[in-house]
C-alpha cells in the first residue's frame, strides 16, 4: 500500500466532501426560507369585509396563501415580542399600527422574478398602502451555495486528478519491482486480466482506505464544530442543527474513493508489448 | 506447426540500424526437432523471440500453431503463447522462489486447480531429473540444474510446441548431453521442438534437421 497514494485520496475526498456538508446545510437553510418568505401588504384602513378582501387576494397568481392581520392582532403581536415592556404601548392614545394581510407566495413566485412580479400586483390592489418583502436575499444565500459548491468540486477535482496520478505512480512502482514476475506472467501467456486485476484491486483498496479516513476526518471535524457552530446557525440561518451525510452520501463518498484508487490502478503501464 | 516466409528483422538502435534476419524462410512439421545453429550474434534468439510474438518482424510472415502472427491482435498472443513451451536463454528464473515455485507459477497464473498443480509439476522436475532440487533456490542451482528447472517450467504445460533457446548454454559436454536426452525424449513424446545453439559440434551430433544462420541469412538447412 502507498501512504502518499492513501493521503491523497483521503486529502481529496475530505475537501470535496467537506464542501459538500456546507453546501448542503446552506441547501437547507435556502429551503426552508424559500418555504418561510412572506410578503406582507399594509392596508389603508381595517377594511370592513376582509373576507372579499382576502377572496380577491388568493385568486392573484402566485399566491399559496393569505392570512389576514386586524390592526388589534398586529398591536398583540407588538406587545408579545415587547414582553415587560409592553405597557410602553398602553401610553399610545391610539393603535398605530396599520391592519395588513401576511401573503405566502408559491414556490413558483419565490425566484426573484417571480417575486417582483407578485409585489407589483399585490401593490396594485386598492385597499394597498405599501407592500413589503422580497426573496432577494435568499438568491444571495443559494448564490453563494453554488458558488461554495463550485469551489468545492474545483478543488475536488484538481487533488482528485493529483490522487489519481499519485495511485498511479504508485501502482507503476509495484510493477516495476515485480517486473520479473510479470515478465514471466506475459511470456508464458497469461491473460492481462490476471496481471492487472490485483493492481487493479489493490488500487481500489487504496481508494476505499483513503474515502475512510476522509469520513472518519469529516465525522471527527462535525462532532467539533456542529455543537459550537449550531446555535449560531440556528440564529442566523434558520436551520435548528447541521446535518452530517446521510448514508447514500456515505456511500457515494466511499465509492468515489474506491473509483479514484481503481482509476489510478487501471493507468498504470508498464512493461512493453509489440 | 511453423511456417516463416521471408522474414527480416532490422533493429534501429538510435540511428544505426541493424539487421538481425535477412529474408529468413522455413517450415517445421508437426513433431519434428529442428536444431538452429549459427555463430553468436547469428540471429537465433530474435527468430525465436519472433516465433512466440515477443516481437514483430520488419518484413515477411509467420505462422505458428495455425496463427498468423503479423496481423495478430494484441488479445490473440496469451492463447499463443499458452500453447508455446519456451526455455529462455537467459533461464528467466524468479530469483526469490524455489524451483518447485518457479515452476508451479506458470501453473499458478494459467489458472490450473491446485491439486494438479503439485502432481504436474513434479512430473515436469522428473523429466529434467531434477525432483531432488524442488526446494532450492535458482542462486544454489549449478548452471546445468538451473537450465534443466527453466526446461521443467517450459515443459510442465506439455506444449505442443518447445522452443529452447540455448539450454545447454556454457555447460561440459557430459552437461550438455544430459540435456539433449532429455528434449529427446521430450521430443519422442510427440512435442515439436526448435532447438537454438551456438555450439556447432552438439548440433551435429544430433543427427536432426539443421538449418544454419549466419548474420541473420538461412545458409544451410539440411538432414
Ligand atoms: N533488442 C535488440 N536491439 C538491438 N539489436 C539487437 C537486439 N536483439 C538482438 N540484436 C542484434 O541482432 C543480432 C542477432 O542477435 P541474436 O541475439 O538473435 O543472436 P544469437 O544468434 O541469439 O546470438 P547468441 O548465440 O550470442 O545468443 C545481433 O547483432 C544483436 O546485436
Ligand atoms: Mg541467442
Amino acid at each position: 500500500m502507498a501512504i502518499s497514494a492513501i493521503v491523497l485520496i483521503t486529502l481529496s475526498l475530505a475537501a470535496l466532501g467537506g464542501f459538500w456538508l456546507v453546501s448542503s446545510n446552506l441547501g437547507r437553510a435556502v429551503a426552508q426560507w424559500r418555504d418561510r418568505v412572506r410578503i406582507v401588504v399594509y392596508l389603508k384602513r381595517e377594511p370592513p369585509a376582509p373576507e372579499a378582501v382576502l377572496g380577491r387576494v388568493r385568486a392573484i397568481p402566485g399566491v399559496s396563501g393569505v392570512t389576514y392581520i386586524a390592526k388589534a392582532d398586529a398591536l398583540r403581536a407588538l406587545k408579545q415580542v415587547l414582553g415587560k415592556d409592553a405597557s410602553v404601548v398602553d401610553q399610545l392614545p391610539a393603535n398605530p399600527l396599520p391592519a395588513s394581510l401576511e401573503v405566502t407566495p408559491s414556490a413558483a413566485a419565490a425566484t426573484p422574478e417571480g417575486a417582483r412580479d407578485l409585489l407589483g400586483r399585490l401593490a396594485a390592489l386598492p385597499e394597498a398602502d405599501e407592500v413589503a418583502g422580497s426573496a432577494d436575499w435568499i438568491e444571495r444565500l443559494s448564490q453563494w451555495q453554488r458558488l461554495l459548491t463550485t469551489i468545492g468540486l474545483g478543488v475536488g477535482a484538481v487533488l482528485s486528478v493529483a490522487a489519481i496520478l499519485t495511485v498511479t505512480t504508485a501502482t507503476t512502482l509495484i510493477l516495476h519491482a515485480r517486473r520479473h514476475e510479470t515478465e514471466i506472467m506475459r511470456l508464458v501467456g497469461a491473460p492481462e486480466s490476471t496481471i492487472r486485476l490485483p493492481l487493479l484491486l489493490q488500487g481500489m483498496m487504496q481508494g476505499l482506505a483513503g474515502a475512510v479516513l476522509a469520513l472518519i476526518a469529516l465525522m471527527i471535524g462535525y462532532s467539533l464544530v456542529a455543537p459550537r457552530l449550531e446555535p449560531l446557525v440556528s440564529l442566523t440561518l434558520g436551520i435548528p442543527d447541521l446535518m452530517f451525510f446521510t448514508p447514500v452520501g456515505i456511500l457515494t463518498l466511499l465509492g468515489a474513493g474506491t473509483l479514484l484508487g481503481g482509476l489510478g490502478g487501471w493507468l498504470a503501464r508498464a512493461g512493453r508489448e509489440p | 506447426m511453423i511456417e516463416v516466409h521471408r522474414v527480416s528483422k532490422v533493429f534501429s538502435v538510435g540511428p544505426v540500424k541493424v539487421p538481425a534476419l535477412r529474408e529468413v524462410s522455413f517450415r517445421v512439421s508437426k513433431g519434428e526437432f529442428v536444431v538452429l545453429s549459427g555463430a553468436s550474434g547469428a540471429g537465433k534468439t530474435t527468430l525465436l523471440r519472433l516465433l512466440y510474438r515477443d516481437d514483430l518482424p520488419s518484413e515477411g510472415d509467420i505462422e505458428v500453431l495455425g496463427h498468423d502472427l503479423v496481423p495478430m491482435r494484441r488479445s490473440q498472443v496469451a492463447p499463443l503463447r499458452r500453447s508455446i513451451g519456451v526455455v529462455f536463454q537467459d533461464a528467466k528464473l524468479l530469483p526469490i522462489r524455489t524451483v518447485y515455485e518457479n515452476v508451479a507459477f506458470v501453473l499458478r497464473v494459467l489458472g490450473a486447480p491446485r491439486r494438479e498443480i503439485t502432481a504436474r509439476v513434479f512430473d515436469a522436475l522428473r523429466v529434467v531429473g531434477l525432483s531432488s532440487r524442488a526446494q532450492a533456490y535458482p542462486a544454489q542451482l549449478s548452471q546445468g540444474e538451473a537450465q534443466r528447472a527453466a526446461l521443467a517450467r517450459a515443459i510442465v504445460r506439455r506444449p505442443p510446441l518447445l522452443l529452447a533457446d540455448e539450454p545447454t548454454g556454457n555447460l561440459d559436454d557430459a552437461m550438455a548431453a544430459e540435456i539433449i536426452d532429455v528434449l529427446k525424449d521430450i521430443g519422442a513424446g510427440g512435442t515439436t521442438i526448435v532447438l537454438a545453439t551456438h555450439q556447432a559440434r552438439l548440433a551435429r551430433a544430433l543427427h536432426r534437421r539443421m538449418i544454419t544462420l549466419d548474420g541473420g541469412r538461412v545458409v544451410k538447412d539440411e538432414g
